[in-house]
């Protein structure tokens, strides 16, 4: 049996800032994930870095705490967030009436707007539809879901908090009305590993009711509510783009590192794991998107994909429930030593980690107080550091490759050094090259080619891993790196994550490039033939 | 994000690109079309930091011509080096090997041999090589202005009328291709119209980055174009490269500049010339020429998709069978094979069509472009001619 303090449950946003949080404060603390890193909706959403202005007018408590993130986020989270700005424009169909409410509800929130003239909103960008009237200025960022959740579990690695992924808990063990441990399914080794441990931190999102429901307590009010957001091959945005009225269905392009999202839908979900979105909502989300941006259906779609917010309330609640978190500590109940924590926003992931580890220091007694507003996430990478890589990696993607690894860059450099290799690309379409790639598959947490893609973008571009992954592969066995799956199976898990996405909005420029897929893969290389041995 | 970037979105990755970039062939110092197109575009939309690779495309339009997606992967490329050299101002060397046909405009009655005293002499080929253009590149020599012998030639009187777009290198580097270009239409039974207003195509403008020069230009040509157009006078040159800047550049570059009838624009004179045939309007009877001919295709020539119509015509018109090189690149690329850094890359690239030439053992050498014929000469010692040229030669028994 495996012992800690505290065990934490899911390793989203949310999860991720609790442990590192804990571990800042010195209480040692375990996170388990059924998935890898990200695997829930942390890596299934939007982008946003919400300034709080489209809360401003429906739930301005909503909007005031984001803009206190979203500053702080800016400070400690560097390499997550892209600092793009936002508008919000009024379009034909958007109601006059709404501007002077919103204006008045960002003031009381604290969050600045500036109207800005057409012609120079026009200017910044242009693809812009020319029948808007109306343009603000935000201060609305980008932030990268991934590279959070990870670079928060490295900072919390460093303070001496530990990560299990893969490792999905099936039992909370109870004594005498007191958390004592879990039991965690090994989803790669199919074993039962037990935590002990003192305190539960229930982070698991969407996944929050079941997991109070495995306790043994009654069920919390806890409905899945899907979203569905379209990722289209380059940015023909630099801004975040809202639509000036009440908030609603597909009214938001978020541009993110080199492609630009557009969602979201709301629809209610069967289950937490419901996220393969439909071709009707992507025709949907195309549809709203024409009146922002006319030229839409000329931009190719890579994919689509869906995530799950937990909604608390009533079932059916869809848009008008509250976004805000909610801590519930169980202890109430009857089972002391465990707390759940969900709903919220990814904006608000830091608050919500510093709100619940409060509640789990308070209770261990211990007096350390939260720093995670302060302090960098992971620290900067030295500019001796980005001017040494400009011999090994494309001038373009020394910071893009700092912002995905951070510290870990100078190890990367030391490696590639060492072994006096060329540092080639791997992934053109996302510049990742093969240092980066062999370097992050030797990390504890990546057991598939999958979880190289979250970390590096590899296979996230324009091909959607049609080159990318082979090589990669290729690369690794070269290398004698280990996964947990056997090469040609590792390619094609890989490849069927992405053919997933790519099914809903299969036309097009994708449908073409899926064509290509399908005859590399199964034509040329007879993945799914007969005989097929590997 | 300005509004001029080109959708990278058809690009499926196939890399087919990148095994027909005669440059990525020879130098790990060029990443390739695919990379540095539509890949790393989509990064130029972030605004990172610039390849130095972007500098070494040849803008040589292999690639376009292989892409089985109809990605504009050169324009893509020009687009970007244009932005770059705005943003970071351009170099004195690719300002004065871009400008030549302003420059020798500026020049043109300055006497030719005073001219050539001034660019060819040991001392400006030194000061020229410090700012970039390698002393042992084979810059053409100054010739006397075509259009000033244009001016005072006579030309029989006829009914049918054509426009000469004569290029650079026909204005300023071989009024005798524009001479024998005039000859065959009146043979063919076309006085030639050479207008003053013309200037540089401005390939050699977008190739060294200065769009909005080469916009400008664009802009007073076709409004040339579209007055003789209206009139029902067609356009033609003889220049593979002028032509396909007019067809395939100057509307995805400068789309405002063109009007709905504009089409084409330009037609290769050779094309055009084919067609007489056809017509019936041009034959030389019982021409049965025995000499051995090979040709080279400009790489401009073949993206136009026109076939090559120079084989047809030299055929046809002299009785000889033509070999066609089929080598690729000559590596020149109008002024990057001047460049120092490039000058080495261009002799590499041009390699297999040098050997090809020398070892066919043929009399005569010919290919339209002029650029092409200096690197041919350079490369192989043996002098190239433009088709109208080699034509124009077998008949008169020259
Ligand atoms: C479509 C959509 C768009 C959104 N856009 C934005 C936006 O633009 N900006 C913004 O700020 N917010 C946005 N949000 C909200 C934001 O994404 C979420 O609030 C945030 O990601 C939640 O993080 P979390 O860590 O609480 O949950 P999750 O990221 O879901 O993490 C929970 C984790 O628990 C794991 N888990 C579940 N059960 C178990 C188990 N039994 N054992 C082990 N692990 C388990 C899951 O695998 C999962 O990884 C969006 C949400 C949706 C649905
Ligand atoms: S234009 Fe020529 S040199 Fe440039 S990328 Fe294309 S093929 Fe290569
Ligand atoms: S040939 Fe065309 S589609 Fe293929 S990689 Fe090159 S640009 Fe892309």
């Amino acid at each position: 049996m495996i012992s800690t303090t505290v065990i934490i449950i899911g390793g989203g946003a949310t999860g991720s800032g609790v442990l590192r949080d804990l571990s800042m404060r010195g209480i040692p603390a375990i996170m388990l994930e059924q998935g890898g890193l990200a695997y829930g909706t942390s890596s299934r959403f939007h982008g946003l870095l919400h300034s709080g202005a489209r809360y401003a007018v429906n739930d301005n408590e909503s909007a005031k705490e984001c803009i206190e993130e979203n500053m702080i986020l800016r400070k400690i989270g560097k390499h997550c967030v892209e600092l793009t700005e936002g508008f919000f424009v009024q379009t034909p169909e958007d109601d006059k009436e709404f501007a002077p409410k919103w204006l008045e509800g960002c003031k009381t929130a604290g969050i600045k707007t500036e109207e800005i003239s057409l012609e120079e909103a026009f200017k910044l960008e242009p693809n812009l539809s020319r029948d808007i009237s109306k343009v603000y200025r935000v201060p609305d960022s980008c932030i990268d879901g991934f590279r959070l959740v990870w670079q928060n579990a490295m900072s919390a690695r460093r303070y001496g908090g530990e990560l299990y992924t893969y490792h999905k808990v099936v039992e909370i063990i109870t004594e005498s009305g007191k958390v004592k441990g879990v039991k965690a399914l090994n989803k790669v080794t199919n074993e039962i590993v037990e935590f002990g441990c003192d305190y539960i931190v229930n982070a698991s999102g969407s996944w929050a009711g079941e997991m109070v429901a495995l306790s043994g307590l009654a069920p919390l009010p806890i409905s899945p509510d899907r979203g569905t957001l379209v990722v289209f091959n380059h940015r023909f945005t630099s801004r975040v783009i809202n639509r000036l009225h009440k908030s609603s269905d597909g009214d938001i392009f978020v541009p993110h590192g080199s492609v630009t999202i557009l969602g979201t839908t709301s629809a209610e979900a069967d289950t937490p794991d419901d996220k393969t979105p439909t071709s009707q909502e992507v025709k949907r989300l195309l549809d709203i998107g024409r009146v922002v941006f006319p030229h839409v259906d000329d931009y190719r779609i890579l994919r689509a994909f869906a995530g799950t917010r937990p909604l608390y309330g009533a079932k059916g609640a869809g848009r008008s429930a509250s976004r805000n978190f909610n801590i519930v500590n169980h202890s109430e109940e009857g089972l002391a030593g465990f707390v759940s924590i969900f709903g919220g926003k990814l904006t608000t992931y830091r608050l919500m980690a510093e709100k619940v580890s409060d509640v789990v220091a308070n209770m261990a007694g211990v007096t350390a107080k939260c720093r995670t507003a302060e302090e960098p996430i992971i620290p900067d990478v030295s500019e001796h550091t980005l001017s040494k890589a400009k011999k090994y990696f494309p001038k373009g993607a020394v910071n893009i490759v700092a912002d995905r690894i951070g510290a870990d860059f100078d190890k990367v450099l030391d490696n590639i050094e060492k072994s006096n290799e060329k540092n080639e690309l791997v992934c053109e379409c996302e510049m990742v090259t093969l240092s980066e790639i062999k370097y992050v598959a030797q990390d504890d947490a990546s057991y598939y080619l999958n979880d190289i893609r979250l970390r590096t973008r590899l296979g996230m571009g324009t091909c959607q891993g049609t080159f990318c992954s082979l090589r990669a592969i290729a690369a690794l066995e070269n290398e004698n790196i280990e996964m947990k799956l056997k090469p040609s199976d590792n390619i094609k898990n890989f490849l069927q994550e992405r053919w997933n996405g790519l099914r809903p909005a299969l036309w097009g420029g994708q449908l073409r490039e899926a064509e290509l897929t399908r005859a590399i893969y199964l034509s040329t290389l007879n993945f799914d033939g007969e005989g097929y041995e590997a | 994000m300005s509004s001029e970037h080109i959708n990278p979105d058809k690009c499926i990755a196939c890399t087919i690109c990148q095994v027909h970039c005669p440059v990525a062939k020879v130098t790990p110092n060029f990443l390739g079309p695919r990379l540095i197109g539509p890949a790393y575009e989509r990064f130029r939309l972030l605004d990172v930091t610039e390849e130095e690779s972007l500098h070494y495309c040849a803008n040589c339009k292999n690639c376009d011509i292989a892409c089985p997606q109809g990605v504009a992967i050169s324009t893509l490329n020009m687009v970007a080096r244009c932005e770059y050299t705005e943003k970071n101002g351009g170099k004195l060397r690719d300002w004065v090997l871009s400008h030549g046909g302003f420059l020798a405009d500026l020049f043109k009655y300055i006497p030719t041999w005073l001219k050539n005293f001034g660019m060819h002499n040991p001392v400006t080929r030194l000061l020229l090589d410090a700012i970039g253009i390698s002393k042992k590149a084979p810059i053409p020599k100054f010739d006397k202005h075509f259009r000033l012998i244009y001016k005072k030639l006579k030309q029989p009187k006829l009914d049918k009328k054509i426009v000469y777009f004569p290029g650079c290198y026909v204005d300023d580097y071989d009024y005798s291709i524009g001479l024998d270009m005039i000859w065959i239409f009146n043979q063919a039974g076309y006085e030639v119209i050479v207008p003053k207003q013309f200037v540089c195509c401005g390939l050699p403008l977008v190739s060294n980055g200065f769009m909005k020069d080469a916009a400008k230009n664009a802009a007073k040509n076709v409004s040339v174009i579209k007055e003789y157009q209206e009139k029902g006078i067609p356009v033609v040159t003889g220049c593979p490269s002028c032509a396909l800047m007019f067809k395939k550049d100057v509307p995805e570059m400068f789309p405002d500049v063109v009007y709905d009838s504009y089409k084409g624009g330009v037609m290769d004179a050779q094309e055009f010339l084919m067609g007489c045939v056809e017509r019936g309007e041009l034959n030389f009877a019982g021409k049965n020429s025995t000499k051995s001919i090979i040709y080279h295709s400009p790489c401009h020539l073949r993206a136009q998709g026109i076939g090559l119509p120079s084989i047809d015509l030299i055929e046809k018109l002299t009785g000889s069978k033509i070999q066609n090189a089929q080598a690729g690149c000559c590596g020149i690329s109008g002024s990057y094979g001047f460049k120092k850094e490039k000058y080495q890359i261009g002799l590499d690239v041009g390699k297999e069509l040098f050997d090809t030439i020398k070892n066919s053992n043929c009399e005569i050498v010919t290919t339209e472009c002029g650029t092409c014929q200096t690197q041919i000469k350079h490369g192989t010692g043996q002098k190239a001619y433009h088709p109208v040229t080699v034509i124009r030669k077998l008949v008169e028994n020259k």
